[in-house]
């Protein structure tokens, strides 16, 4: 018998389809809630996406008793701090998330100080600090990509410290992650693309890195079936809502895969460019993800290949030789890549950035080398191997 | 009912090349970092007075490290001089022993949540990175290689630090073939 051992874990309810904003009022009460409060932000807002969710639980009998919408792209602990003053006011006794990962993590980290009491969320920093369920939640994301809906951790910056806090605790996820077409059937391009490849990423990652397990593999070959089938549609028209599904759903499973297995240099690369360069997340995954493959290549051939099945189907995989099935679902990555760099203009080398510069290089490399994504690369990287990556990046 | 799943010889062994193995790599990582330059370099980067624990939960044995400044790393038997910065608990002495008996990769131990990290994910990271490269050291290439992602072309230490490490890891092995015979 070998050493194999693992653990999966998502006691998520996922409700996902048509009409299923309209479920809502029922989880809400079936939770023994009667005040939820809303945590968005003010693009989500501006789109009308509160709309259709406001309407069904008024017409339910539901009434949202506070809006929060001025959660910022980077949340920090005055925001959490603010929101949970409103949550106070309004006497409110559970939160619905909507939006993307930001509003997301700060209302995991509203729930904390919501549940638990205290005005500073840095008082829970860390991992198993909470040790009990926290106040009824539930997540409406609005971008197809983080997964922070069934992921157990939130991530807040605390502004006077300049750091960035990780809360950990599988008491963070929400009741219930509720995915409507609706949700991302008006979200841009660019943002459509870049959050879609970092759903992919995450779902690569999982399948090719050390925490990898059956159950995991599932969601992420899922998931990643679904991205390459139907990424491409919705890039040529926005607004089927069946693509935008499966893309939305997409994102979940490989939320659900890489929460449970890991991800490995692409993201340890990623968050220390974007920490460094204000790059949005799911665009450091797209202009990562082919060179960290490229550079692990001889130490995940055996998964790297049998991706190809589910990167390009049936067909294709059949007419590839076992030995050629690696670097072909490398290409698969790389011509995914160039479509969407065609539709718009979503960045594939550091260069085409632009906003990267050469001495930067340098810290991405350092910082990458102290994220704890890249304990579970299946290659020990180090500070050169790092730099050569981020090289074979430039142009 | 309960008592005769139970082989005390077994476990005990089990615990004693836990104990054992804690003080072996406690003692070699001392030795290490006042040498290796890989070392130096990666534990530099952690705060002078920083405090390393590893333990198996909920009281087991335990290894504390700390690192006095410059890349030095000292060695400490028992209890910590100061309150712990970074600790990695294994959830059970099992867990503990296959990974010090170079069975599982540490990383693999994470990845697998054997274990659990309180602390600065990032100084977890180097941690890690130091453990691997002092499992270089005091292992014959044939284990280390299991035990590590990468074996390093570029390994330079006197080869008497080596073999003295090597001797503590006899002693060790003598109960890890005990508990191999028992179970
Ligand atoms: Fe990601």
């Amino acid at each position: 018998m070998n050493n194999d051992y693992y653990e999966f874990f998502c006691p998520v309810k996922v409700i996902a389809g048509k009409a299923a904003l309209e479920h809502i009022p029922y989880e809400v009460r079936g939770l023994a809630a009667k005040r939820p409060m809303i945590i968005t932000d003010k693009g989500v807002r501006g789109a009308g996406l509160l709309e259709p969710i406001i309407s069904a639980c008024e017409e339910s009998d539901l009434e949202i008793v506070a809006i929060y919408d001025d959660v910022p792209p980077d949340s920090s602990t005055a925001v959490v701090r603010d929101i949970v003053g409103v949550y106070r006011q309004e006497k409110c006794d559970s939160i619905i998330a909507v939006g993307g990962g930001s509003a997301i993590d700060t209302a995991k980290a509203v729930n904390i100080l919501a549940s638990e009491g205290g005005d500073d969320i840095r008082a829970y920093v860390g991992a198993g600090v909470i040790k009990k369920a926290l106040k009824p939640f539930f997540v409406v994301p609005t971008t197809a990509g983080t997964g922070s809906e069934v992921t157990s951790v939130a991530v807040i910056a605390d502004h006077e410290k300049s750091v960035k806090l990780p809360f950990s605790s599988s008491f963070l996820l929400p009741n219930a992650a509720i995915i409507d077409p609706r949700m991302t059937l008006t979200l841009p391009p660019h943002v459509t693309a870049a959050t879609a490849m970092d759903a992919m990423t995450h779902a690569v990652e999982a399948f090719t890195c050390m925490g990898k397990n059956p159950l995991s593999d599932a969601y992420a070959t899922s998931a990643i079936t679904k991205i390459s089938a139907s990424l491409r549609i919705v890039m040529k028209d926005p607004k089927n809502a069946d693509a935008r599904l499966e893309l939305a759903q997409a994102s979940t499973m490989a939320g659900i895969a890489f929460s449970n297995s890991m991800v490995g240099l692409v993201h340890a690369l990623g968050h220390a460019t974007g920490s460094i360069c204000h790059l949005p997340h799911g665009l450091c995954m797209n202009l990562f993800l082919p060179y960290v493959l490229e550079y692990n290549l001889e130490s995940i051939r055996e998964p790297l290949g049998e991706l190809l099945l589910y990167l390009e189907g049936p067909d294709a995989f059949a007419a590839t030789p076992l030995s050629r099935r690696p670097e072909a679902s490398i290409s698969a990555i790389r011509r995914l890549r160039d479509d969407l760099y065609k539709h718009c203009k979503l960045p594939r080398t550091i260069k085409e950035t632009g906003k990267i510069k050469e001495h930067e290089l340098e810290k991405i490399a350092t910082n990458a080398l102290d994220d704890g994504s890249i304990m579970f690369n299946r290659r020990e990287v180090s500070l050169e191997d790092a730099r050569a990556v981020l090289k074979r990046a430039w142009a | 009912m309960l008592t005769r799943h139970i082989k005390p010889m077994a476990l005990q062994a089990r615990r004693l090349y836990v104990e054992v193995m804690f003080q072996v790599m406690g003692q070699a990582l001392q030795a290490i970092s006042e040498m290796d330059r890989e070392v130096q370099a990666e534990a530099r980067a952690l705060p002078n007075g920083f405090i390393f624990e590893m333990m198996v939960m909920p009281n087991g044995p335990n290894m504390i490290i700390e690192h006095l400044g410059a890349g030095a790393l000292r060695f400490h038997a028992g209890k910590p001089p100061r309150p712990v910065n970074l600790s990695i608990q294994f959830k059970h002495i099992a867990h503990a022993f296959l990974v010090l008996s170079f069975q599982e990769k540490t990383s693999v131990a994470f990845a697998n949540d054997r274990m659990l990290v309180n602390g600065d994910i990032s100084h977890a990271v180097r941690m890690t990175r130091i453990l691997n490269r002092l499992e270089v050291f005091i292992l014959p290439k044939l284990v280390a290689g299991r035990a590590v992602k990468e074996y390093p072309d570029n390994l330079k230490l006197p080869t008497k630090l080596i073999s003295a490490a090597r001797i503590y890891l006899k002693v060790a092995s003598q109960f890890f073939d005990r508990v191999r015979a028992t179970t």
